[in-house]
């Protein structure tokens, strides 16, 4: 613990360099990464998600207003002190 | 406990556009936007793909947690008017 201090207080006497890579990695596996070329996997299926997302959740909506409307029809006069 | 119980459907469903989804769909943009800074990219005109996604993330929680919300309200709602039904005496109208 005390050796971890003693590095700990090194490192905030002396300025370090901003590491030119966001997140450190194993330099065995760590590609730098390319922002010039697009990722094509990755754009499709960013966009196929999000397409499968929206498609979803519009369905889903529908879906909940003919439940309700179905369910309040099925109800009729029967409850009027609920909404 | 299911995070929405079957009976939750018999409450109108909200608005596609609420609150929570528009809202959470902003901050999922925001954290794509923020994801481009911390990765030293132009941070608007840099993957729009993501900020698509992530947006859409955002929106899609943003509306499940509103249904939520709604639903438990509704039910506390509908246990405090079932006490009130079942104990009139305590909840007279104020006399004095």
């Amino acid at each position: 613990m005390a050796a971890g201090l003693r590095a700990v207080r090194r490192w905030g006497l002396v300025a370090a360099a901003p590491p030119r890579l966001a997140f450190t990695r194993s330099a065995f596996v760590a590609k730098k990464a390319n922002n010039a070329q697009p990722n094509w996997l990755g754009v499709g299926l960013a966009f196929g998600s999000s397409a499968a997302l929206w498609g979803f959740l519009i369905k889903q909506h529908d879906e909940d207003v003919a439940e309700y409307e179905r369910r309040k029809r099925a109800r009729g006069r029967k409850c009027t002190g609920c909404s | 406990m299911a995070f929405l119980p079957d009976e939750s459907r018999s409450l109108p469903p909200p608005p596609l556009f609420n609150k929570g989804s528009v809202w959470l769909g902003f901050v999922g943009w925001l954290a794509s936007l923020a994801d481009n800074a911390f990765n030293q990219r132009p941070v608007i005109r840099a993957g729009v793909h993501r900020q698509i996604l992530f947006a859409s993330v955002g929106f899609f929680v943003g509306y499940q947690l509103v249904k939520r919300a709604e639903y438990v309200h509704a039910k506390v709602d509908r246990e405090m008017f079932e006490y009130v039904r079942h104990h009139p005496v305590d909840f007279q109208p104020a006399t004095g």
